[in-house]
C-alpha cells in the first residue's frame, strides 16, 4: 500500500468522524449471494437491505442457514471469488465496497472495518503471541515505530480490561482463557479504531458468566468510540440485552426489521412470534414450548412465494406469492402478507 | 416399566474422579485435576435432574461417572440399587441398558456408514430384546415414537437435519427400554425452534415411559423447562442443589445467583432488569484450585473468612442444599432483580393464536 493512500484515507476517516452523528456508516441494498456449484446453485442471501448508524448496534438475528454470516463476510469481501457471486451494493463511507480492488480491501480490513468471529482460538494464531498479532495489526495500517505500536497494543489488551497486559503481551493465545482471547481479538479488532466492527456470534463459544463480561465490555467501548457494530447471533437473549436494531433473517431474506423495543414487545412476522415462543424464560414453567414444526427449506431450490409457509400456522392461499418487506408501523418492516399481526389476535 | 419401588435408579455417594494432568518421564503423576468431588446426589424413577454449571466445571464427568463410563477414584455409584463402581466391564456392559447416554452432537454419535434402521437395531441386537423377525417392526415404532417417518429407516444420517439425528439418537437410547437417559448437552447444538421440538419430545416420552433424565446442560433456561431438581457445580463440586422452583426463585448461593443473573433475558429492553451479582474475573485453573470457598476468587459477596471456609454442603430436610457457608448473611436479592419480565399481554395472546394454529389438522409436515 502507498503512503499517499494511506494518508488519503486517513482524511477520509476524520471527515467522516466530524459527521453528522447519526449519519449511517454502512448502506447495504439489495444483497445478493449466490453459491455457484457443480451439482446445485444456492441463493445464500437474497436481496438484503440494510443500514447501521454511527454508534449504533445493529443485531442479525436467524438460525443457522439463514444467511447472516455469508452477509457478514460478504461486507468484509471474505467470500471465495470464484465460486460467490455477488451482488447488489456496499457503501461504506462513499466508497462502493463490492467495487474495492483487493489491496483497497486490504487497506480498510482491519483498519476501518473489523471482524471478530466466534472461535477466538480458531482467528488467533497459535505461533505468536498475542502481543506481536496485535502489533501486526497496527503496523500494517499505522505509520508506527515498533516501539509505539507496542505501547499502543499494550493499551488496547488494558482497554478490553485484561488483567496484567504488560504480561499478557508475551504470551501465546493458549495461555489464555476462551473470554480472556475473545478480548484479546476485540483488542486487535479496535486497534486500528474502525468505524465499523462486524461481529459473528462473538460469546456463543463462551459461559454466561463470561459472556455477560464480554458483552458488556463491547457495549462499554462503544460508547468510548463510537464504533457501530453488526452484532450477528442467535441468541434474542444478546440482542435483547445489548443492541439498538434488528434484522431477523430466514432463509437469506430478511423477514423482519426494527427497533429491539419493537421486536420484544409485539413482533410482527410468524417465524418471529414462533422464535419468541420456542425459548424456554426463566421466569415462567409451561408443560410445552410453542415449537415451529417443521425445519428450514432447502436453498438450493427453495419454495416459490413465502419462505416460511411450510411452517407457518397462520398461512393463507395468497402466501403462494413472494410478499415484499413492508413497513407495518413507523419503522416496522414485516414480510408477511398476514401483518399486522394485532389482526391475527382475537 | 416405571416401578413403585422407591429405589432411586441411580444413586452417587461420595463421587470423585482425579485425572491425571502431568507425568515425569517415568510416568509416575506429577499433578492432576480433582474433576469431580465428592459428590452425593440420587436420582429418582421419572424425575429429571438437571446438573448445570460453566465449562471445565465437571458436570459431564458427573454424567460419565453416573453411568460407569470412567471409574470414580473415590465413593461408589450404585443403578437400580446395584452397586456397580467394581464391575467388571462385561457386567457394566448389561447394566447399560438401564442407563442410555445422549451428547451434544449427533452426526458425531451416529456412524455414518450404518443405516438409521442398522443403528436402531444394534442394541436391540446386542441385549437381545427383540427376536430377529421382530426387530425391523419394533425400529419403525421407535421411529414414530420420536417423530419420524419408518419409511426413513433405510436412509443414512447424512439426510437428516442436526434435529432430526438428534431425534434418531433419541431413538436409538429407548431401543434398550432405559429407565434413565443421561443427556449431555443434549439440545445445545440445535437452533432454538428445533431445540423447543426436541424437548417437547423429551418431556412426552417422559410422560409415556416414566423415564428419569440427567439432564447436563449450561443453558439455565432450557433447565428451568425440563427440570424437576437442579444441582449446580462450580470446579468439580455441587454448590447447591434444590427443586427447580426454588434454585430459580430464590437461589442461595452466590455462584447460583450470578449464573441466573448472567443469562440474557430476551424481554424488550424497557424491561430489562438490572443486573447486580456479577462474577468477576475467569474461573480459575482447576489445576490449583483456590483455598477454601473455590468461588472466593469471583464472589462478589466474598469476606476474608471465605478463604479458609470448607464447601461442605449443608443439607436442610426438605433436600435443598448449598455449600455458601454465609447465605444467610448475603443481602438480600434486589427486588429489581428477583423482578419477572413482564410480557406484553397481546404478545401472549399472538402465542396462543400461534400454538392453536400450528395444532390444526396434520398438513404434510416435514422432517422437524
Amino acid at each position: 500500500m502507498s503512503t499517499s493512500q494511506h494518508t488519503l484515507e486517513n482524511q477520509s476517516a476524520r471527515s467522516v468522524r466530524a459527521d453528522d452523528a447519526r449519519a449511517s456508516v454502512l448502506d447495504v441494498n439489495n444483497l445478493r449471494v449466490v453459491f455457484e456449484g457443480d451439482m446445485r446453485t444456492v441463493t445464500a442471501v437474497d436481496g438484503v437491505s440494510f443500514s447501521v448508524g454511527k454508534g449504533r448496534t445493529l443485531a442479525i438475528v436467524g438460525e443457522s442457514g439463514s444467511g447472516k454470516s455469508v452477509t457478514s463476510l460478504a461486507i468484509m469481501r471474505l467470500l471465495p471469488e470464484h465460486s460467490a457471486r455477488i451482488s447488489g451494493s456496499v457503501n461504506f463511507d462513499g466508497r462502493q465496497l463490492l467495487e474495492e480492488t483487493k489491496s483497497g480491501m486490504r487497506s480498510l480490513r482491519g483498519n476501518r472495518l473489523a471482524m471478530i468471529f466466534q472461535e477466538p482460538m480458531t482467528s488467533l494464531n497459535p505461533s505468536y503471541t498475542v502481543g506481536e498479532q496485535i502489533n501486526e495489526v497496527i503496523l500494517r495500517h499505522r505509520q508506527m515505530s515498533k516501539k509505539e505500536a507496542t505501547e499502543r497494543a499494550i493499551a488496547m489488551l488494558k482497554l478490553v480490561r485484561i488483567p496484567s497486559p504488560e504480561t499478557r503481551y508475551h504470551q501465546y493465545p493458549h495461555n489464555l482463557s476462551g473470554g480472556m482471547r475473545q478480548r484479546v481479538m476485540i483488542a486487535m479488532a479496535l486497534a486500528c479504531d474502525p468505524e465499523l466492527l462486524i461481529a459473528d456470534e462473538p460469546t456463543t463459544a463462551l459461559d454466561v458468566t463470561i459472556q455477560a463480561q464480554v458483552l458488556e465490555l463491547m457495549r462499554e467501548l462503544q460508547q468510548e468510540t463510537g464504533t457501530a457494530i453488526i452484532l450477528i447471533t442467535h441468541d434474542l437473549g444478546v440482542v435483547a440485552e445489548s443492541c439498538d436494531d434488528v434484522i431477523v433473517m430466514y432463509a437469506g431474506q430478511v423477514v423482519e426489521q426494527c427497533s429491539v423495543e419493537e421486536l420484544f414487545t409485539f413482533p410482527q412476522h410468524p417465524y418471529t412470534v414462533g422464535l419468541l415462543g420456542s425459548l424456554p424464560r426463566l421466569d415462567e414453567k409451561r408443560e410445552q414450548l410453542v415449537a415451529i414444526t417443521g425445519t428450514v427449506p432447502d436453498m438450493a431450490n427453495p419454495p416459490s412465494g413465502c419462505r416460511f409457509q411450510s411452517r407457518c400456522p397462520f398461512r393463507i392461499e395468497k402466501c403462494a406469492e413472494m410478499p415484499e418487506l413492508i413497513e407495518v408501523s413507523a419503522g416496522h418492516f414485516s414480510r408477511c402478507w398476514r401483518a399486522p399481526m394485532q389482526d391475527l389476535v382475537p | 416399566m416405571t416401578q413403585t419401588t422407591t429405589t432411586p435408579i441411580i444413586e452417587a455417594r461420595g463421587l470423585g474422579r482425579k485425572f491425571v494432568v502431568k507425568r515425569t518421564v517415568f510416568g509416575r503423576p506429577l499433578a492432576s485435576v480433582g474433576a469431580v468431588e465428592d459428590v452425593t446426589l440420587r436420582l429418582m424413577p421419572g424425575e429429571t435432574l438437571a446438573i448445570v454449571g460453566e465449562s471445565g466445571c465437571g458436570k459431564s464427568t458427573l454424567g460419565r461417572l453416573l453411568m460407569r463410563l470412567i471409574r470414580p477414584s473415590a465413593g461408589e455409584v450404585f443403578i437400580d440399587g446395584q452397586n456397580v463402581t467394581n464391575l467388571s466391564h462385561a457386567a457394566m456392559r448389561k447394566q447399560r441398558r438401564h442407563v442410555q447416554l445422549i451428547f451434544q452432537d449427533p452426526y458425531a454419535s451416529l456412524n455414518p456408514r450404518m443405516t438409521i434402521a442398522q443403528t436402531i437395531a444394534e442394541p436391540l441386537m446386542l441385549h437381545n430384546i427383540v427376536p430377529a423377525g421382530q426387530r425391523a417392526r419394533r425400529v419403525a415404532e421407535l421411529l414414530e415414537m420420536v417423530g419420524l417417518r419408518p419409511e426413513q429407516a433405510s436412509r443414512y444420517p447424512h439426510e437428516f437435519s442436526g434435529g432430526q439425528r438428534q431425534r434418531v439418537v433419541i431413538a436409538r437410547a429407548l431401543a434398550s427400554e432405559p429407565k434413565a437417559i443421561i443427556c449431555d448437552e443434549a439440545v445445545s447444538a440445535l437452533d432454538v425452534s428445533i431445540q423447543a421440538q426436541v424437548l417437547n419430545l423429551l418431556k412426552d416420552l417422559q410422560k409415556r415411559l416414566g423415564l428419569a433424565f440427567v439432564f447436563i446442560s449450561h443453558d439455565l433456561g432450557v433447565v428451568k423447562h425440563i427440570a424437576d431438581r437442579v444441582a449446580v457445580m462450580y470446579l468439580g463440586n455441587v454448590v447447591e442443589m434444590g427443586t427447580a422452583d426454588e434454585i430459580f426463585a430464590v437461589p442461595r448461593h452466590p455462584y447460583t445467583r450470578a449464573l441466573l443473573s448472567a443469562i440474557p433475558v430476551a424481554a424488550p429492553p424497557s424491561h430489562q432488569r438490572a443486573k447486580a451479582a456479577r462474577l468477576r474475573g475467569d474461573l480459575p485453573s482447576p489445576l490449583s484450585p483456590p483455598e477454601g470457598c473455590r468461588l472466593h476468587t469471583r464472589c462478589p459477596y466474598v469476606r476474608p473468612e471465605c478463604k479458609t471456609v470448607s464447601m461442605k454442603l449443608d443439607v436442610e430436610p426438605n433436600g435443598h442444599a448449598n455449600a455458601c457457608a454465609f447465605w444467610r448473611e448475603l443481602p438480600a436479592q434486589d427486588a429489581a432483580e428477583v423482578a419477572r419480565e413482564p410480557r406484553n399481554p397481546k404478545l401472549e395472546e399472538l402465542f396462543a393464536a400461534f400454538e392453536a394454529m400450528a395444532k390444526r389438522p396434520a398438513q404434510t409436515v416435514t422432517g422437524g
